[in-house]
């Protein structure tokens, strides 16, 4: 069987910028910007996903959200770019267990051994677009918009059961 | 379900993550009022639908976000190649060792 | 013990009884048996009627190729499946089955005198007498045909079972278990690589199962397959799936499997799916699907008793079954032969060995002779006799092709043919790979492959365990080289190895008249010989065109048994070489595959996805009524006591006109644009101007296709300079954000903005009506709510209620308005808090219908209904929407386009029924003149209608033909029940057209 939690909201937001601004975001941030899409760097609290090739999801403590926008708003003039809070967009579950990869693959397309240990991709769960994060082996977060997340999370359920009947 | 390079991400992805998006290397003018009623429909409507290669859009909307071309084969359905949005169409007799 | 079991022999296992029903009656099994299997232990042959003719029809094969012995099957309470393969279905305690296509009974069928009149229904049958007279078309014909067609009955409850599915990645797929997919196992296992290797029957080993005296390496052949599964099943590269079909290879290596988890289980697991769909994609395939034996064309072929030769070996050595007590052999292949001497080792008596050929490998002549068989070589069957099981079969010799001396008569309970082999191409043919005819075997070999693919065994027409075991190794390690790994074909010693070879005929010759003859091709169609004949004649020329005409190999079985035959026949008939002929194509599923399984997940709550607002549970709990608005689900109106829906609107719409009504918006689409040049990108998107727009100030939006037509709308704040919060249609929300994406990316990747959607990141409660103020003022902080101080439209940041809310003044109604948005987790707290407070202004919810009411008196259009991808700004009214002083913007430059100035368009405008009461449906036509003759010329159509409770009568708006040229004339809506005439008014503006109740 495999574990599926929500976990609580932090803040998250998505970030955009220009190559030429990572430097000065990763400074603002704390965090250096990973640049390979899929690539995931964290420093304490606060962690960044690069999803294309001018954006990134970065998370950060609830505690911290204030000033995050508040560093990024500091680099605004010299360092155009986009930061969007999102943290209530979306709903994340951990997923996690020793048939945690298998349970996905009842909805990702993607061959989960491009899904790295450390690094996330957006791509879908069953038909809902999702962000999907490899923390270790057999841990995974998922992170689907909050309106889909009763689809996604019921599926998870569905197929999960088919572990205990060992089928 | 075809596989797709995509050119940003650098990996061989599920169509699934893919959506198609029309014909390639057709920029919208800079000046539309410049364009004739003609040339202005041809911008619109006018595709090149060929037996045989085929330089198209594709995004990668579930993955990476990026719009990005491919050249592909309309009678295998295989692609040629694929290449980042706004570079030049590829050499395709390099590809196929024929003519397109 | 049944009785033609033999003690001991076989795979099921004998101290492990099993019962189950066949049309009722208690049939004694074994653990292992298939339906077949058990039926024959009992001595049943006859177990169904035959699809045209309802001739009595018996089990003709062992495998998933069966075109006769289908039957129905129940696994429990409303699991019911008609046409299940009794070859393929296991046996288990409580399985009951029926016989098909048979009234009253199996044995006593009226609709075989359907057989009698055989030569009425003959190729082409349907198309030659279901031609006239025109008026029994649908009358007569159809209920006819719809009676006659099928076999078993659908199941008439709602299927009980679930189904799953899963994406799979490995590095080869080994399709087929059998001895060449087992050496590619254990080759391609041993280099390491991620190995699937899947076989439809319930366990590996394909025809060794059948084969037990053949030894590999020192051993049996069944304890070679004991230890070599063990060791594939001890490898953690290696998933092993039996009982799973492939069922169709697709592009790029991605191969569908039908696995079935459960249909052999007395009770299943609990929450066990009953199948689940595999989408594989392998980065090497091997197809070891192996062959199919072919029958032989003869009168009476298709009687109960009549078998593959080859299927009665499986009986009898996987089964330990023997499928009669004497047999008789028709063949033009080694391989029936020794059959026979299975079968006579195992004590049935083999009355007669015949075979076409004139030249037979003596050592198996010898040995038939010593045994007692009777030989007859270069001989023919002529016909059977016997009607619901064959009792003797007539030979005669043959001459140059022809029958050349006098018959006799051999009796029998069983004959077992045997046409030869044919590879089973189906899923290389998927991949468009091409075939070739391979002269000297008479068989289509796989050719030009299209995928990264391997071919193995008897699937490219390798005989005998030996060369077959070295083929699957050897395509195994040419798979293993591709991935770029090292890894030798395994090798092995075999011995006692039965080899052996054929020819493939047309139907076999006959003294008798050609046209009586009922000499079967396609068995699950009924389709003979004659007919193949007939259809030449008619003029068929194409091989397809002969499969249409005479059905052959349309049945669920796609004619594995059929095809060869039928293009021998056909060939033959033409006067053509067999590969100027062809073979027709093989299309996915390889074997009948249920909607279960390609549903898989998506059934009942599932069957899609239904996007749920936050505020949607208090909906539900209100007894709302919902309607679906693209994924999402809405509440349309809220019904009190025994409302309907239009005295619920009529209510909801009053209140909030009157006081202040409530309503949920957070589905509306919401993108952030962010960025030093969101001004100039919202310049070029959008048709307005928002240049002079300032901070805190909101514009109504609206957004063309590059072809001028109206795409989506939506009111758009601007939150600082360089911040805008786009809102568009709840519908319309990816479609949009991916054209601005689509412009960003690739037309104008200089411009520094960027995109985020916001959708979910708010919930949004939209308050409308005279007291929407009062409500809200003492609940906000930081933000003077004043008309003066905040006026329509504009936007701001407050607390509303302690909550952190982006509050925009904006209306869809007419009414005073807000729109209270809020971060989605407060969302219902939100709607309560305001639920709470606005019950002292009675405080009313409404949903969409009452919000499409309300927009529609102030002649507000909604995209995608009063639109409909043809409509231009101007056709709708909305000009003023337009930055004319702009040098470009999306859809612009059609503005001009000579068909868009054009007179004659279609205009949005107002409509008025001359009764008041009247409310046009939405979607009706709408003419000039009613007594004009039909077909009308119609000028439009009504996109929105609705009572308005405000007016007190009817409102409309149409798209009609030069529609603002016609204000204050009738126009006419013809409808089944008389014609309603109606009032244009050119502009759509019903209800406060100053605008005055804006501005409260």
């Amino acid at each position: 069987m495999v574990e599926i939690t929500r976990l609580p909201e932090e803040a998250r937001f998505s970030f955009r910028v220009a190559a030429g601004g990572v430097a000065a975001a990763s400074k603002a941030f704390g965090v250096d910007l990973p640049t390979t899409i899929g690539g995931m760097a964290a420093n304490g609290s606060r962690r960044a996903l690069c999803l294309g090739p001018d954006e990134w999801q970065l998370d950060a403590a609830a505690s911290e959200r204030d000033a995050v926008v508040a560093a990024f708003a500091g680099i605004y003039a010299d360092t155009p770019h986009s930061l969007v809070e999102v943290t209530d967009r979306e709903f994340t579950y951990q997923i996690s267990g020793e048939q945690a990869e298998e349970l996905l693959t009842v909805g990702v397309p993607r061959d989960m051994a491009l899904v790295t240990v450390g690094s996330g991709t957006r791509t879908l769960f069953d038909t809902v677009p999702a962000i999907l994060v490899r923390e270790a082996d057999n841990r995974f977060t998922l992170s689907v918009w909050r309106s889909f997340a009763p689809h996604a999370e019921e599926l998870l359920h569905i197929a999960n059961k088919e572990f205990a009947a060992g089928l | 379900m075809l596989l797709i390079h995509c050119p940003y991400c650098d990996k061989e992805l599920p169509e699934l993550e893919f959506a198609y998006a029309g014909e390639a290397h057709i920029a919208r003018p800079v000046d539309p009022s410049a364009l004739s009623d003609d040339e202005w429909r041809d911008f619109l409507f006018i595709r090149s639908n060929p037996r045989g290669t085929h330089f198209e859009r594709w995004r990668h909307i579930h993955g990476c976000g990026r719009f990005f071309n491919a050249a592909r084969d309309t009678v295998t359905d295989k692609f040629l190649t694929t290449y980042p949005a706004g570079e030049a169409r590829p050499d395709i007799s390099k590809l196929t060792g024929s003519k397109a | 013990m049944s009785a033609f079991r033999i003690a001991g022999k076989g795979r099921v296992n004998h101290s492990k009884p099993v019962r189950f029903t066949f049309d009722g009656k208690t049939v004694q099994a074994l653990d292992g048996d298939t339906v077949a299997s058990a039926l024959l232990a009992n001595g049943i042959h006859l177990v169904g009627r035959s699809f045209k003719y309802h001739r009595p029809r018996g089990i003709l094969t062992a495998g998933s190729e069966e075109p006769n012995a289908l039957v129905g099957t129940t696994r429990g309470p409303g699991r019911f499946e008609p046409n299940t393969r009794a070859t393929m279905q296991e046996v288990f305690d409580g399985l009951k089955t029926e016989s098909q296509n048979r009234w009253p009974s199996l044995t006593m069928d009226i609709g075989s005198v359907n057989d009698r009149m055989h030569k009425l229904f003959s190729a082409g049958f349907y198309y030659k007498t279901f031609m006239w007279p025109r008026s029994f078309w649908d009358k007569v014909y159809e209920p006819f045909i719809r009676a006659a067609a099928g076999l078993g009955k659908s199941p008439t409850e709602e299927d009980p079972d679930h189904y799953a599915s899963r994406f799979h990645h490995c590095d080869v797929l080994i399709v087929g278990g059998g001895a060449a997919g087992l050496a590619a196992a254990l080759t391609a296992g041993r280099s390491g690589a991620s190995v699937v290797l899947v076989d439809e029957q319930s366990e590996l080993g394909g025809s060794l199962l059948s084969e037990p005296s053949i030894e590999i390496d020192g051993k049996d052949a069944w304890s070679w397959l004991d230890a070599t599964v063990a060791e594939l099943s001890g490898m953690a590269n290696v998933r092993i799936m039996t009982r799973t079909t492939a069922i169709g290879y697709y592009h790029q290596n991605m191969v569908g499997l039908c696995q079935k988890l459960t249909d052999h289980m007395a009770t299943p697991p609990a929450d066990a799916p009953r199948e689940r769909l595999w989408r594989v994609r392998a980065k090497q395939v091997v197809l070891a699907q192996g062959a199919s034996e072919k029958p032989l064309v003869f009168d009476g072929n298709d009687r109960p008793g009549v078998m593959m030769a080859g299927a009665a070996q499986t009986y009898l050595n996987r089964f330990g079954v023997t499928v009669g007590r004497y047999a008789a052999v028709v063949t033009s292949h080694d391989s029936a032969w020794y059959a026979a001497f299975d079968l006579l080792t195992a004590g049935v008596k083999v009355n007669a060995i015949v075979d076409t050929r004139a030249q037979v490998d003596p050592t198996l002549v010898d040995s038939a002779r010593a045994l007692g068989i009777d030989v007859f070589l270069s001989s023919t069957v002529t016909g059977t006799s016997g009607r619901k099981r064959v009792t003797s079969m007539t030979v005669a010799p043959v001459t140059d092709g022809k029958v050349s001396g006098g018959s006799h008569v051999v009796a029998c309970d069983t004959v077992l043919m045997c046409g030869g082999w044919t590879p089973n191409l189906h899923l290389f043919s998927h991949t468009k790979g091409s075939l070739i005819w391979d002269d000297e075997n008479k068989v289509y070999l796989p050719h030009e492959k299209t995928e990264e693919c391997q071919v193995a065994g008897a699937g490219r027409a390798v005989w005998g365990i030996a060369d077959t075991l070295k083929d699957g190794a050897d395509a195994g390690a040419a798979a293993v080289k591709s991935l770029g790994k090292s890894g030798a074909a395994v090798t092995f010693t075999v011995s006692k190895d039965r080899t052996g070879s054929g020819e493939t005929h047309r139907e076999l010759p006959t003294d008798g008249d050609p046209g009586s003859a009922r000499a079967f091709i396609d068995f699950q169609n009924d389709v003979q010989a004659k007919d193949i004949r007939l259809a030449v004649r008619e003029g068929m020329k194409s091989i397809e065109h002969v499969k249409r005409y005479t059905t052959n190999g349309m049945a669920t079985d796609q004619g594995k048994l059929s095809n060869i035959n039928g293009l021998m026949i056909a060939s033959d008939a033409l006067g053509r070489d067999v590969k100027q002929v062809g073979l027709t194509t093989f299309r996915p599923p390889y074997t009948p595959t249920t909607f279960g399984a390609l549903a898989g997940y998506h059934k009942d709550g599932h069957f899609e996805i239904t996007r749920k607002t936050t505020i949607d549970s208090w909906a539900e709990e209100k007894g709302a009524v919902f309607e679906p608005v693209a994924l999402f689900r809405r509440a349309r109106y809220f019904p009190q006591g025994s409302e309907d829906m239009h005295a619920a609107v009529n209510r909801e719409c009053k209140a909030t006109r009157t006081s202040l009504g409530m309503f949920d918006a957070s589905t509306l689409g919401k993108i952030e644009v962010v960025g030093p040049d969101a001004v100039e990108f919202m310049n070029r998107m959008y048709t307005n101007p928002w240049t002079k727009l300032q901070p805190g100030r909101c514009r109504y939006g609206l957004l063309l296709g590059e072809d001028g037509y109206i795409r989506d709308d939506g009111v758009i704040g601007r939150l600082t300079e360089d911040r805008f919060h786009v809102t568009t249609t709840t519908g319309g929300a990816p479609r949009v954000l991916n054209m601005m994406e689509d412009y960003l990316q690739t037309e104008w990747p200089d411009l520094k903005v960027w995109l985020t959607s916001t959708t979910e990141q708010w919930a949004v409660v939209a308050l409308n009506g005279p007291n929407a103020r009062k409500l809200l003022e003492p609940l906000v902080e930081g933000l003077d709510i004043s008309d003066e101080a905040f006026p329509h439209m504009s936007v701001a940041d407050c607390t509303v209620g302690g909550l952190p809310a982006r509050l925009f003044r904006v209306s869809f109604t007419g009414e005073l308005g807000f729109e209270v948005n809020v971060p989605a987790r407060y969302g219902l707290q939100l709607w309560e808090m305001l639920w709470e407070a606005g019950q002292q202004y009675d405080i009313c919810p409404y949903g969409t219908e009452t919000m499409h009411v309300l927009r529609a008196e102030k002649g507000y259009i909604i995209i995608g209904q009063d639109t409909d991808g043809t409509v231009t700004p101007d056709d709708a009214g909305i000009s003023w929407a337009i930055g004319k002083a702009k040098p470009d913007f999306v859809g612009k430059r059609s503005l001009a386009r000579p068909d868009l100035v054009a007179s004659g368009r279609k205009q949005l405008i107002g409509l008025l029924t001359v009764d008041p009461k009247t409310v046009l449906e939405e979607g009706a036509q709408i003419v000039d003149d009613p007594k004009q003759p039909i077909p009308m010329k119609m000028l439009g159509h009504v996109t929105s209608s609705y009572w308005s409770e405000a007016l007190g009568r009817s409102i409309a708006m149409a798209v009609v033909e030069d529609g603002r040229a016609r204000d204050g004339k009738s126009v006419y809506i013809p409808m089944p029940n008389g014609v309603i005439e109606a009032t244009v008014q050119a502009s759509t503006v019903f209800y406060d057209p100053e605008g005055a109740r804006l501005k409260l």
